[in-house]
């Protein structure tokens, strides 16, 4: 009883620290345009909006993630291997994986923006001193807070696993995560903020991207202002639900029935959230009605 | 020959030559294998990563993927590449699998599907969450006139001069079995190699059982991601940038992909059957 009253408290800890990983990560990748609404950062030049933006695309996110989480993991365990204490060994880890993102940050953002020279693009250096900075606090803060629950998850939970091998794991689940829930967020909302709301961007709009804030010329901090708004925060409850309830179904119904209590509360957590994005689908499509007449019923 | 010369979009054309030369490889690797090292667990591991490359390389194909478009609500699908995302509920899965490993090889199979299953519903579901509340916009297909599993119209719910957006229920049915087939996959790969290691390893190392499942567990690991991420790649080169899920016209190229991941997987299997075994 009291090792599953402590396996509930470690899950619960790490579906904590998932959210917040989640949350940091998509604010830390919209700051930077990293992730697929990039494509119209580096477009806008090219269609003649000048832009004030930081683009530090490096990767996609989940390989980026991956890469910078396992660095982080992997250099945790060896100090850790060296009998450092585990909390200090993490925020060391992690404090070197920030550097590395730092510098990955900084060559991406001049490599970037130089090609876009022939475009009349300025590389704007106080931009890359302001920007750079808090992508890396908002990538310190999610790499440690995944490096900690992969820690937990390995030294807690007892999964088979080693620290680094988790970190890859978790840091491309985590991009994943991020990046399919928090980019439409920044891409349509953010990006095309001048285009008519409840609806996509029509394609001949490609690269009219917003480039004026409140008062003098839009930059990415105001992105990551308005991101956290609510793609952060969707993008954290999505991997801290993927975190959680994968580790809530191992941890208490594993034993049950030789591993099929997990496969069969999985199953109906499936079902449950199918039931809830049908649910969403259908409440939009009633709500929301359709934008033209329906092409069959009209005819007939 | 000019790129202008060339065969306008290969698409969905299957082309025999390169299947017919693809079988002969996967042939030749399989009997290679049979020929250095009988027909013991190093061939069943071998077939095992067959199986499950050509699980994750098949299951790609489900998952709905709008790339740069679907970031901006021009195309419908999740807003990320089709490997990482992939990858991302495979491996998700495999970190499930591997923890109920000692359960058997197909309870930690099904349990390796069912958390990339669990992994990709709540993703897509967060998917129409964003698309619904936070940008107003209803799910529609750009490929179908009607939704093949509700029944659903979707034309008159696409917005002007968009390919359509959002996640309609049949990608989000999709997504999930994409993640199904991908954790079944990453962990079959991962059960059959473990095995191999830990019945090779000690007398490889001259070391104890015990003090070999670190390595084995990690080598085995690794393997598994690698080979995960090989057939994913392959896989989205197969679809070319987007899909919208199994309803989507470039679904029907999927038996490329299969050959070419079983092909992948047989040499990429015979590799880490052969730091063992020989």
């Amino acid at each position: 009883m009291e090792s599953i009253v402590f396996g509930i408290g470690i899950t619960a800890l790490a579906g904590a620290l998932a959210t917040v990983a989640g949350a940091a990560e998509n604010t830390e990748s919209d700051i930077g345009s990293q992730g697929d609404p990039n494509s119209q950062v580096q477009l806008a030049p090219q269609m003649g909006y000048i832009h004030r933006i930081f683009n530090k695309a490096v990767a996609g996110e989940p390989p980026a993630y991956g890469l910078w989480i396992a660095l982080g993991a992997g250099i945790a365990w060896a100090f850790m291997a060296m009998q450092i204490n585990p909390i200090l060994a993490i925020v060391l880890g992690s404090g070197i994986a920030v550097f590395v993102q730092g510098v990955y940050a900084t060559t991406a953002y001049l490599g970037r923006t130089a090609s876009l020279a022939k475009f009349g693009q300025p590389v704007y250096v106080d931009i890359l001193k302001s920007m750079t900075t808090v992508t890396m606090a908002h990538a310190f803060v999610a790499i440690f807070a995944t490096v900690t629950l992969c820690h937990l998850i390995n030294a807690a939970l007892g999964h088979p696993f080693p620290l680094p091998l988790l970190g890859i794991v978790w840091g491309i689940a985590l991009g994943a995560a991020g990046s399919a829930t928090g980019n439409p967020f920044y891409g349509k909302e953010r990006q095309y903020q001048n285009q008519k709301f409840g609806a996509g961007v029509p394609i001949a709009a490609s690269g009219n991207i917003v480039r004026y804030a409140e008062a003098g010329e839009r930059n990415s901090l105001d992105n990551g202002w308005f991101s956290a708004k609510l793609g952060g925060p969707a993008s954290g409850v999505c991997f801290g639900l993927i975190v959680f309830l994968e580790l809530w179904r191992t941890v208490l119904f594993e034993e049950i029935g030789a591993g099929w209590g997990a496969i069969i509360i999985g199953i109906i957590i499936i079902l449950v959230f199918t039931v809830i994005d049908r649910y969403i689908e259908v409440w939009a499509r009633k709500n929301y009605g359709p934008y033209t007449k329906p092409a069959e019923e009209a005819s007939s | 020959m000019s790129a202008i010369g060339a065969k306008p979009a290969a698409g969905a054309a299957v082309d025999t030559t390169a299947m017919v030369v693809g079988i002969i490889i996967l042939l030749l690797v399989i009997g290679a294998t049979y020929y250095l090292f009988g027909s013991g667990l190093a061939f069943m591991a071998l077939i095992g990563i067959i199986i499950g490359g050509v699980l994750i390389g098949f299951g790609v194909h489900f998952v709905p993927v709008g790339g740069a478009p679907a970031a901006m609500g021009q195309a419908p699908g999740i807003a990320t590449g089709v490997a990482m995302l992939a990858a991302g509920a495979g491996l998700a899965g495999l970190f499930g699998g591997a923890w109920a490993a000692e359960m058997g090889v197909v309870v930690a199979t099904i349990t390796g599907a069912i958390g990339g299953g669990l992994m990709m519903a709540i993703t897509c579901m967060f998917v129409n969450f964003i698309y619904v509340f936070g940008m107003g916009i209803p799910s529609a297909s750009g490929k179908v006139t009607k939704d093949p599993i509700t029944g659903d119209t979707q034309p008159e719910f696409k917005s002007q001069g968009t390919e359509g957006h959002g996640l309609p229920f049949v990608s989000y049915v999709g997504g999930v079995i994409g993640g199904l087939f991908g954790g079944a996959g990453g962990t079959l790969i991962y059960l059959v190699l473990l095995d191999l290691y830990e019945e090779e390893l000690p007398a490889m190392m001259n070391a104890l059982p015990a003090q070999i499942v670190p390595i084995a567990v990690a080598l085995a690991g690794m393997f598994a991601i690698g080979m995960f991420l090989v057939n994913a790649v392959l896989a989205a080169y197969n679809i070319t940038g987007t899909i919208e899920g199994p309803h989507d016209p470039k679904f029907k190229r999927f038996p490329r992909a299969v050959v070419a991941s079983a092909v992948a997987s047989a040499i990429c299997g015979i590799v880490a059957i052969m730091i063992v075994a020989v």
